[in-house]
């Protein structure tokens, strides 16, 4: 109805050499439009210029397997036209994956590691170990770490938190006390084991003994976080946060399946023990909500899912909301050093988990990936990486050792 | 005379205060929980005996983390083009130990003594310091400034991030909008010139101009200086008319936007974005002030033409809620207020993850212009930068051209170039500088209706 009235005001005043509009006028700006979007795609297929210097030359992967653990992660290596060569990592990637993440970042400027990620936003897993992969190279251009490049340190070492391996309490706490030993002071407590759904009172409180057992074995000067992982009904969640409000671990991480927002705001309304969730977030619209209905006090991204500067881009949402910024980290070595990096980046970071396999088979595996003391602990904090880029030297050598699969 | 000699002693008795056994220093009063504002705790007072704790740096923590370039002294120098200009230019400049310097621009229209005065206030958080870490010393001006946010602080912070970022440019032998991880579109960053034509004539010639340049896009205003609450049906149906009149001249291949500068109230914005919705244009920006986000929200919901807002909106924070509630379309905000690089690139992050563009406003000197454009460079839901000029270059861009020489805001074919120099790509001539001395600060003009009464513009 309004548009013809406007038409009609349009044709009021065309001159000779003005376009004369009519509603047909203002379709052609939208098919205008549409072939201008058509083009700059185009474009964007068309073959790409020589690989220059810095821009990325090849791309290879490794998928490694922890002898013990079996937990398994893929190792990329970047190179560029000149010979530079970058690491990242990431969570399993599979070849399809691989390949088409490839495809697309052959011959991109190396530095481009903010305005490739849009071109990767359909292979998140491939695009985490890019970014980091990129930033190493660039640290290395600038003869600098990466969270200098980042514009860091914001801090000068990073609070650590160590996952707790067992079933029992008092497995936890010698796995507590070997981690203790290793400088760990914070740690994260599985709950007990879930038999069924709804499970009551007797549950809520050996998840309450359990919390209190660790505390009288550490001492004083630890720190605990409960891991739900996503295996509670809302119903023992809740319950559960009641139970530990005033026992003050640092967090309840997933507490129950963030599939309904609904069932996290009620817990996080009833309850002031602090949320974490975040761990298969994938980019950063997919904790707005989480944090704008007050779901969560502090996000979890993992790192081998989103890479440095995606977490980054999180924190940013995340600080207008006061809200921390804890990354997971299920990964290895290398994806410790790049969590160490993006801690000293990003102003909210609270604690960075960091995987400590229990067997001896394991960690041997993890401190021969990396020349440098990567995993190394004191007083509860682990002290940055001072080297270009990553400021690690990856051993290639052992990667035959511990191969799952070659991409 | 005096006033200028005044001001541009401020860099020297920055020296003398940095002789003061307490600067940069945490302070903290015998008891954490004291607010400060008792006699016995009371930092200035002769009897007290604060507790003074060394900082971080002081401590040697930072020691293996940092560089070890150090920044040395902090200057401001306002330069006015023209001794009525309500922005002299606040250029910030940052010296270092080992002799690369940083520039910046701190410019607050109608307020260039308190900028500079604001930017000297931040001193600490900077003399002494190492420039690699910028987000630091950021967010060490923001929270450590107490009392948070304002164009003030804002501009101050901006002109202090510039230079850091010029300096770690510099240092670590990359462009900014490398450092930042970009750029998106290696021709440069695309940019809109001021339409400055007001008949079909100017206008039809226009347009020519863009088709040979290359120019895609152009900014106007609305046609009357001022808007009252409520406004009369010939100045409401003049700016619509002048909308239709501008598209029909111009043509649909290049997009438009209109500032209405927040002169507009609710009422009178939402008749004219309701009218001028068939021209598509690209934006309409600064609807009505921005401080009341549920008012302009009153405006959007009226209207299917986009809504651009930002440049009064201080750091990332300053945007939540308009984005928040889906209040805007663009966001604008301005290099050289809104928190400087770190600033925008923060708003800019915030914006793409609820999918809303940026289009940064810059309407002050050439320094703060080219930062937002290594800004720009790097942001994936950049769409178009001002840039505050016309199709013909203007006597303040030979005058820039003086002192950077180049001239700061001219396109090339439709986008602004990127340069591959480290830091922010310019030196600066300062003894060209010398030749437009500070005349002092010059409100901006004030405007008032046919009744007398106090108008925006």
């Amino acid at each position: 109805m309004k548009k013809t009235t406007q038409s009609e005001a349009f044709n009021l005043n065309s001159g000779n050499n003005a376009f004369t509009y009519s509603g047909a006028g203002i379709s052609d700006i939208v098919q205008q439009r549409r072939s201008r979007l058509a083009e700059s795609k185009k474009t964007e297929n068309t073959p790409m210029k020589p690989v220059g210097d810095l821009d990325i030359k090849d791309i290879r992967g490794w998928t490694l397997k922890e002898p013990v653990s079996k937990n398994t992660y893929t190792v990329i290596k970047i190179q560029t036209g000149s010979g530079l060569v970058g690491y990242g990592e990431c969570s399993q990637l599979s070849p399809a994956e691989f390949a088409e993440a490839k495809r697309i970042i052959i011959g991109t400027p190396v530095t481009s590691f903010e305005v490739v990620a849009p071109k990767l936003s359909h292979v998140t897993t491939a695009r985490a170990a890019i970014n980091i992969a990129m930033l190493d190279v660039t640290g290395k251009i600038a003869k600098a770490p990466i969270f200098q490049v980042l514009g860091g340190p914001t801090r000068f070492k990073a609070r650590a938190l160590a996952p707790l391996t067992g079933n029992t309490d008092q497995e936890l706490i010698n796995s507590m006390n070997r981690l203790k030993a290793l400088g760990y002071l914070a740690f994260m407590v599985p709950i007990p084991t879930v038999v069924w759904r709804n499970q009551g009172q007797e549950y809520v409180l050996a998840t309450r003994n359990r919390l209190d057992a660790l505390r009288a074995a550490g001492g004083e000067n630890t720190d605990f976080a409960l891991d739900g992982s996503n295996k509670l009904t809302p119903g023992d969640a809740q319950m559960i946060c009641e139970a530990i409000e005033n026992f003050h671990v640092l967090f309840f991480n997933e507490p129950c399946l963030p599939v309904s927002i609904g069932a996290i705001k009620k817990l996080s309304a009833e309850n002031v023990t602090p949320i974490g969730l975040g761990k298969g977030i994938t980019g950063e619209n997919q904790i707005l909500d989480l944090i704008r209905d007050d779901a969560v006090d502090i996000i979890r991204p993992s790192i081998g899912l989103n890479g440095i500067s995606q977490i980054k881009r999180m924190a940013v949402i995340a600080e207008t909301y006061y809200i921390a910024v804890g990354p997971d980290h299920n990964g290895g070595p290398i994806g410790t050093a790049a969590c160490l990096h993006l801690a000293a980046s990003i102003p909210n970071f609270f604690v960075q988990k960091i995987p400590c396999p229990e067997a001896e088979e394991d960690r041997l595996m993890r401190l021969a990936l990396v020349a440098e003391p990567v995993e190394t602990i004191k007083e509860g904090y682990a002290p940055l990486l001072t080297g270009p880029g990553l400021g690690i030297t990856v051993n290639e050598k052992i990667f035959e050792k511990y191969m799952e699969a070659s991409l | 005379m005096k006033r200028r000699n005044f001001l541009y002693g401020i860099g020297s008795a920055s020296a003398l205060l940095a002789s003061n056994k307490l600067t940069g220093q945490n302070i903290f009063p015998e008891e954490s929980d004291d607010c400060g504002c008792y006699p016995n705790t009371s930092f200035i007072s002769e009897q007290t005996k604060p507790r003074v704790l060394p900082t971080p740096w002081q401590r040697g923590d930072y020691d293996y983390v940092l560089s070890k370039v150090r920044i040395t002294d902090l200057k401001t120098i306002p330069v006015s083009v023209t001794p009525t200009s309500d922005r002299p230019y606040v250029f910030v400049k940052l010296e270092t130990n080992v002799g690369v310097v940083g520039w910046g621009e701190a410019t607050l229209e109608g307020k260039a003594g308190s900028a500079m005065q604001a930017v000297h206030d931040l001193k600490d958080s900077i003399i002494g310091s190492d420039p690699i870490q910028v987000t630091h010393h950021w967010q060490s001006m923001w929270v450590h400034a107490f009392f948070r946010g304002g164009p003030i602080l804002g501009s101050a912070i901006s002109g202090i991030d510039h230079a850091l970022w010029d300096l770690r440019g510099k240092l670590l032998g990359l462009p900014v909008y490398k450092l930042l991880g970009g750029p998106t579109d290696p021709e440069g960053v695309r940019g809109y010139y001021h339409a400055r034509a007001n008949s079909r004539e100017q206008l039809i010639e226009l347009r020519e101009s863009a088709e040979k340049l290359g120019v895609t896009a152009f900014k106007t205003g609305l046609p009357a200086q001022t808007y009252e609450w409520i406004d009369t049906h010939a100045k409401i149906d003049r700016a619509i008319k002048q909308l239709q009149m501008i598209r029909e001249s111009l043509g649909p291949k290049i997009d438009i936007a209109c500032d209405f500068h927040a002169k507009t109230s609710p009422a009178v914005a939402s008749i004219i974005i309701k009218e001028i919705e068939p021209l598509n244009l690209l934006f309409v920006e600064e609807i009505c002030p921005p401080e009341n986000a549920k008012a302009m929200a009153k405006i959007t919901k009226r209207s299917t033409t986009p809504i651009a807002t930002g440049e009064r909106l201080i750091a990332h924070f300053g945007f939540r809620e308009l984005i928040e509630q889906g209040i805007v379309d663009i966001i604008q905000p301005d290099c050289a207020h809104t928190g400087g690089i770190t600033g925008v690139w923060a708003a800019g992050a915030l914006a793409a993850a609820s999918g809303i563009s940026v289009a940064p406003h810059n309407c002050t000197g050439p320094i703060g212009g080219l930062a937002a454009i290594h800004t720009d460079a790097a942001m994936p839901n950049f769409i178009v930068q001002e840039v505050c000029s016309g199709v013909n270059s203007t006597e303040n861009e030979r005058v820039w051209e003086e002192w950077l020489g180049f001239q700061a805001q001219r396109m090339v074919n439709g986008k602004y170039p990127l340069s591959d120099k480290p830091g922010l790509g310019f030196d600066v001539n300062e003894e060209a500088l010398k030749k437009y001395p500070f005349a002092g600060t010059v409100p901006m003009a004030r405007v008032f209706a046919d009744d007398g009464s106090v108008c925006g513009w």
